[in-house]
């Protein structure tokens, strides 16, 4: 069962795009912070009428110092590990302020969003625990910038094989010292949660894809979940000019893979699409990697076998960049 | 007993492993004399992000207990030598770690050193310095700025010449000989040694008079205390938008309908209290007369830097761009913005109201900017962090043969 959600129309092109901001000028990110872009898309498609809770990173730390704030709509901090739980404690005591009569009746709009070390790895479970809630409609959105950029560039699980950063630094002995892959949370989350009527992957280049996204997990009714794929001009090291192009890069390599899941159905978006139904050839991933400083070590072995696993999520995955595993095979 | 206190002010990740280089040189070169010293990052400016203005200090006593003494306190109060690596930030800084601009020469004590790396000329630099009471020396080592990232070093010897000239300036620090010895301990040799003595014996310092340079007072911000907040420590959120310039929005604006392209006039509120605009080192200059009014610059900044004129046009900040260049590389029209070196600008004007006032003013104004930028640009190609393979060390040469001659 769940409550009334706002009407968020969907947008055709970028010239729909509200003109709204509720994530103004005057963060501390960095130059080309993809992350920042990622907020200010967010909270557009959202509109006012929103509540947004932020767990420890980026975009707490560099948003907020003393008496400093870009947040046009009421934000609140809260610890790493819980957005999950803090986006199920927002909505639920919504819920009761309006059903005791101390609040007018109004759909509002909750989301909760985490970095990927906060969603990826310390608050899974969390956010595992929000999305079994399904009387509660709320958005948790991950912002992933593939380490914990804020404290300066430790691994997380979320990123990429061979990649530098404080924790993986290559060395003359072992060039390769983040040697996971990333985890692949998205299908993780939507096979453990049957339930859950909305969860997507996104990308800030795709602004129009991307408000449509943002403003279905808002409508939809339910527990929601984006993860969206956050370029970082600090620590992958690039230009920041090139973060829009990165992430379309991302997208177009087959790196990283669009895609929504709507009540049990799988929908791939835009050049993903094109990419699983043949039209659109994949663009081999060093014209990815060898624009990032972290992947600078890498030798032309290391790119072959990067390319080599790229390759194997889209040709021998059950669902191609999505799900790895299938039925047995019984020979027949 | 004597204590040296030298201070780099540097781009924060793109400049933090240069400023480190620079820091850590000068106490190694110190106990090559018998001296005892530390090297150690601003804690206030950490987590540091890309562009944001940040420090470093060396301190160099004579004895320990002298150090200990400078080291009780959080940071130096006034320093012996400023070293500036990118001269966009002899306009003045806004850190993490105050609130308001505090101009580059803040800390440089009376008779004091700042060195600048710049191919500008010292009175152009002094145009932007803010003025001080008490007389100091401006020192250039003529380079183009040196960025790179987290990850990848741009060995440009950039580091090393900025120490040669500081053996310069500040012989009461460490010499020369001191200096090259403690670069070739830490395993530099041939061409960077070269250009640390040949940047000892070009440099010069020109006197900076009291009174003399910008007379712009920098902007401050009056911050409350925890005392004085709400309960809760609740800070007030920003307060929603206007019009254009402060207008009325239109009477059928709609936050969840209405969009940018022609329904509306639109000006976000800002923070109050963080512009942000000193983190640039280039901004966007915008030719009005052919933007196709696409509304990507407006879309994809991250900084919610576009005022949304009546006519439908973008019109960039210049108080919140911090000059990241998405707006450039996202632009579909050839040269309808181009990035130009933040050094040829003197205000944070708008761009769009000086193109309505004076249309052929402004695209004079405007072609010649590009016109300057793109023969800088084929000098030496901008550059703003990791491209491609190759790429840093095929820049360096050209920087390298500055100051890396034999001769």
């Amino acid at each position: 069962m769940t409550t009334m959600t706002q009407e968020l129309p969907q947008v055709r092109g970028v010239k729909q795009i509200p003109v709204f901001e509720g994530f103004t000028s005057g963060h501390r990110t960095c130059q080309g912070c993809e992350s920042a872009l990622v907020m200010r898309l967010m909270i557009k498609a959202a509109g006012p009428r929103t509540i947004v809770v932020g767990s420890t990173g980026c975009m707490y730390v560099a948003n907020t110092t003393y008496y400093s704030t870009p947040w046009v709509v009421p934000w609140m901090h809260t610890q790493l590990g819980s957005s999950g739980s803090a986006a199920t404690g927002t909505a639920a005591g919504l819920a009761s302020l309006m059903r005791k009569g101390k609040m007018q009746q109004e759909p509002i709009n909750v989301i909760a969003f985490c970095g990927d070390g906060g969603g990826v790895d310390m608050g899974l479970s969390a956010i595992s625990a929000a999305l079994q809630h399904d009387e509660y409609n709320l958005l948790i959105l991950c912002y992933d910038n593939e380490s914990y950029a804020n404290t300066d560039i430790q691994v997380s699980g979320s990123s990429p094989w061979g990649a530098n950063s404080t924790f993986s630094p290559p060395g003359k002995v072992h060039r390769i010292m983040n040697r996971r892959w990333k985890k692949n949370t998205v299908p993780m989350l939507a096979a453990g949660h049957p339930d859950v009527r909305y969860v997507a992957t996104a990308c800030g280049s795709y602004g129009p894809d991307f408000t449509n996204k943002i403003r279905r997990a808002l409508t939809i009714g339910g527990p929601t979940f984006i993860h969206s794929i956050d370029p970082c001009p600090k620590g992958w090291d690039y230009d920041p000019k090139y973060s829009h192009e990165l992430g379309m890069l991302a997208v177009e390599t087959g790196i990283w893979v669009q895609y929504e899941i709507v009540d049990g159905e799988l929908i791939l978006n835009g050049p993903s699409r094109a990419i699983a139904r043949g039209i659109r050839r994949r663009k081999p991933v060093t014209d990815y990697l060898q624009r990032q400083g972290r992947f600078a070590h890498l030798t032309e072995e290391d790119l072959k076998f990067f390319q080599e696993r790229i390759d194997e999520t889209w040709e021998k995955w059950w669902i191609p960049g999505i799900v790895p595993f299938g039925p047995h095979d019984e020979g027949e | 007993m004597s204590t040296v206190a030298v201070e780099v002010v540097y781009r924060g990740i793109f400049q933090k492993t240069l400023a480190r280089n620079i820091v850590r040189t000068i106490v190694f070169a110190a106990r090559k004399e018998g001296k005892i010293g530390t090297a150690f990052g601003r804690y206030g400016d950490s987590p540091e992000r890309n562009g944001i203005p940040a420090k470093q200090f060396a301190i160099v006593s004579d004895s320990p207990e002298e150090l200990e003494e400078n080291l009780a306190v959080y940071e130096a109060g006034e320093v012996d030598v400023t070293i500036n690596v990118d001269d966009t930030m002899c306009k003045g800084i806004e850190s993490w770690a105050w609130y308001g601009l505090q101009p580059i020469n803040a800390l440089t004590k009376p008779g004091g050193t700042l060195i600048v790396t710049s191919r500008q000329e010292a009175d152009a630099l002094i145009e932007d310095i803010h003025q001080k009471d008490s007389p100091f020396n401006l020192a250039i080592v003529p380079a183009t700025t040196s960025f790179s990232g987290l990850w990848v070093y741009k060995d440009d010897h950039t580091d090393v010449r900025i120490l040669g000239a500081l053996a310069k300036v500040c012989p009461e620090l460490v010499s020369l000989d001191s200096m090259v010895a403690a670069l070739e301990d830490q395993g530099w040799g041939g061409l960077k040694l070269t250009s640390a003595r040949n940047s000892f014996d070009r440099t010069t310092q020109r006197p900076v008079e009291p009174g003399e340079g910008n007379d712009e007072t920098p902007f401050t911000f009056e911050l409350l205390g925890w005392r004085a907040m709400e309960d809760g420590l609740v800070i007030r959120g920003i307060d929603g938008a206007t019009g254009f310039r402060g207008g009325s929005l239109a009477e059928d604006y709609d936050p969840i309908r209405s969009n940018a392209s022609g329904d509306t006039d639109y000006q976000p509120t800002r923070n109050s209290v963080f512009k942000k605009f000193s983190t640039r080192s280039m901004r966007p200059v915008i030719n009005f007369e052919t933007c196709i009014k696409c509304t990507l610059c407006w879309l994809q900044c991250p900084d919610t830097c576009f005022d949304v004129t009546p006519d439908g046009l973008y019109d960039a900040n210049m108080d919140a761009c911090c000059g990241c260049a998405v707006c450039e590389a996202v632009c579909p029209v050839p040269d309808c913005i181009t990035m130009v070196n933040e050094a040829e600008f003197n205000d944070n004007d708008s761009q769009w109201e000086h193109w309505t006032r004076d249309k052929d003013g402004y695209e004079k104004w405007m072609t010649e900017l590009i016109e300057v930028q793109k023969a800088h640009d084929a000098d030496s190609e901008r550059s703003h962090g990791y491209h491609s393979p190759g790429k840093y060390e095929a820049e360096s040469e050209s920087e390298v043969a500055l100051t890396g001659d034999d001769d």
